[in-house]
């Protein structure tokens, strides 16, 4: 009986985490993107939504012309370069390892200066940088040395679940000086990038269709795929929505499961004991007092259980997030303390339910049987 | 004064439609308070049926039952079981003990069921299994006992709520000849010295005596009442 509360207690604390924490991954790198259209090298979105979410190496490269093409086109508001530099992840090169990085342009950017205008009343100087949640400077260090240069990490952004958390934020400029240093400085050098761009960040005129000014974009700009932010990740959404429809499934069929073999333990369990309920009924139980005892011990075990349960489920997916994301093909935020709390009350809840509803019909029907019936059997 | 009383009483065991078995057939019978009533038979001629449906333990097919003045079938489940729970105690053939607790929780086990509460009625337990031999035991569990002395405490469990109706079935039927004769010793004791009135169901036609009332069953019906069964020879 405990170990099925266990198992669905389990199973709806890890569902509820993976789909919310997929979900909300998403939501916060589309929101940390800032952009409300994505303009990538042709064939290359795919890469890039990789690159950003889980971290996978990508060399997705275009002339710095192209964001003057954009910017030309009809709808456009604001259109900014971003380059992704080389994904650190096993190198030997610098002080911290696995680390992503993007620079931006500080004239024409609208995503993350204004956030610095913002936080830290300052745009970023040469040697500055900004990090994701998970960039630190390393221990015993008093900055991060990256390709033979030294940053200055002035800023951490908020946790989003993504390989955004393992960026590090800096100007062009920036990016140009470390790609200097590493030429002498580094065992590894940065390749000369300063005339290209991964991406272009475009913010569309105000009213204007998002979906159609990245039409516009794909018509004038032959060399590029304009993606909606919105649209930005899709596969990663539909992957998200694919698995937690088979875990929806699975809980269900954990729930059918358990209710039936809880039904049938606690019946046995009951009948078992039927000759005390007897005995208890003439020593002066009412039905009432028998239904609330079997009841009681029913809940009593699915919360043990449960609780069982929910522990395991939260060990599961914060010691082994890295190996579920790695699974799953996708990022999972994890909920914060409080997020947590509600939610292993919910796993308890459900899991209280099922095993009160598979209780319920022997509880109530030992209460109703006749006491010397009970003692006969 | 009445304390039993039984109207054409019946009671069929089995499905509707199906073949049924009438293990009590249109009882009459009245049970007047003090009565130390010896009820014998052959196995399943109907005695702890008629028991049972004394105690308001089993619904009669028809009939009234009235307890204390109180048709028990013309009261809610909770009003019957605090009438069972305050005027009636019962001792069973089989071991009724509950493993789990102590003696002297088992004893005051019906006080859960009443307004008392069990914390009013150590005193009493204690008292009560002294009465039966086993006050140096209250803290023993059920396990630690031979089956004459659990049911020796059986009796004391009956007595906590200081019922007027005493019920018993078989009660002697599992022990050796000397441990029966205890029980029935503290039968007769607690007859004589408190006044209770008492139904027995037995097999045994040598603890006829023992009683001041004396009723033959079979076949689900009562035999005439025997004018002989005189007021307590005991051997």
């Amino acid at each position: 009986m405990g170990g099925c509360a266990l198992l669905v207690a389990a199973m709806v604390l890890t569902t509820v985490v993976i789909s919310r924490g997929g979900q909300e991954s998403l939501r916060l790198a589309r929101e940390r993107l800032g952009a409300d259209v994505v303009v990538v090298p042709r064939g290359s979105v795919t890469g890039v939504e990789g690159a950003l979410l889980l971290g996978n190496a990508t060399n997705t490269y275009m002339p710095r012309g192209v964001v003057d093409e954009v910017r030309a086109v009809s709808g456009v508001a604001q259109a900014s370069p971003q380059l992704y530099l080389t994904s650190m992840a096993n190198s030997s090169c610098c002080s911290v390892s696995l680390m992503f990085m993007f620079a931006f342009d500080p004239v024409t950017d609208f995503t993350i200066a204004p956030w610095l205008a913002e936080n830290l009343g300052r745009d970023l100087q040469i040697g500055q940088a900004v990090g994701g949640s998970d960039v630190f400077v390393p221990q015993g260090d008093e900055k991060i040395k990256l390709y033979g240069y030294e940053f200055d990490l002035v800023a951490n952004l908020e946790r989003t679940g993504t390989n955004l958390d393992q960026t590090l934020f800096m100007t062009y400029p920036t990016a140009n000086a470390m790609q200097e240093i590493s030429q002498t400085e580094a065992k590894m050098a940065l390749p000369v990038l300063t005339d290209t761009v991964s991406s272009v960040l475009v913010k569309v005129d105000e009213g204007t269709d998002r979906s159609q000014v990245a039409a516009a974009i794909g018509e004038a700009v032959p060399e590029v795929d304009a993606v909606p932010s919105v649209q930005m990740f899709s596969s990663y959404g539909d992957q998200i929505s694919g698995v937690l429809r088979t875990l929806i499934v699975i809980v269900v069929l954990t729930v059918i499961l358990s209710l039936t073999l809880m039904g049938v333990i606690f019946w046995m369990s009951v009948n078992e004991r039927s000759r005390q309920i007897g005995v208890l009924r003439a020593l002066g139980a009412t039905q009432r007092y028998v239904l609330l005892a079997y009841m009681t011990e029913a809940g009593l075990l699915a919360l043990a259980g449960g609780l069982a349960g929910v522990v395991l489920a939260t060990v599961v997916v914060y010691f082994f997030h890295d190996l579920l994301v790695s699974a799953l093909g996708f990022t999972i935020l994890l909920p914060s303390a409080l997020s947590l709390v509600l939610l292993v009350v919910v796993g308890l809840l459900v899991a209280l339910a099922v095993a009160a509803a598979a209780a319920f019909v022997p509880a109530l029907r030992a209460s109703r049987q006749e006491p010397a019936v009970a003692m006969r059997e | 004064m009445t304390t039993v009383s039984l109207r054409g009483v019946g009671k069929a065991y089995g499905d509707k439609g199906a073949a049924t078995f009438a293990a009590l057939r249109d009882v009459d019978l009245d049970i007047e308070a003090g009565d130390y009533l010896i009820i014998t038979g052959r196995s399943g001629c109907g005695k702890t049926t008629l028991l049972n449906i004394a105690a308001g333990l089993a619904i009669p097919t028809s009939g009234t039952v009235k307890v204390d003045g109180v048709d028990l079938w013309g009261i809610s489940d909770a009003e019957r079981s605090n009438l069972r729970n305050r005027n009636m105690g019962f001792v069973f053939q089989f071991p009724s003990l509950m493993p789990g607790l102590t003696l002297e929780q088992n004893v005051t086990l019906p006080l859960e069921f009443s307004d008392a509460g069990p914390a009013d009625g150590v005193e009493r337990a204690r008292e009560l299994l002294e009465l039966v031999g086993l006050g140096h035991r209250a803290g023993a569990l059920p396990r630690e006992l031979s089956a004459g002395q659990q049911q020796r405490v059986v009796v004391a469990r009956a007595l906590i709520n200081q019922p007027t109706l005493l019920l018993a079935d078989e009660p002697s039927s599992d022990l050796d000849e000397d441990t029966e004769a205890e029980i029935m010793a503290i039968f007769r004791r607690i007859h004589e010295e408190r006044g209770l009135t008492i139904m027995m169901a037995t097999h045994a036609r040598n603890l006829i005596p023992f009683g001041t009332r004396h009723l033959e069953m079979a076949d689900g019906t009562v035999s005439p009442e025997s004018p002989s069964a005189a007021p307590t020879p005991a051997p």
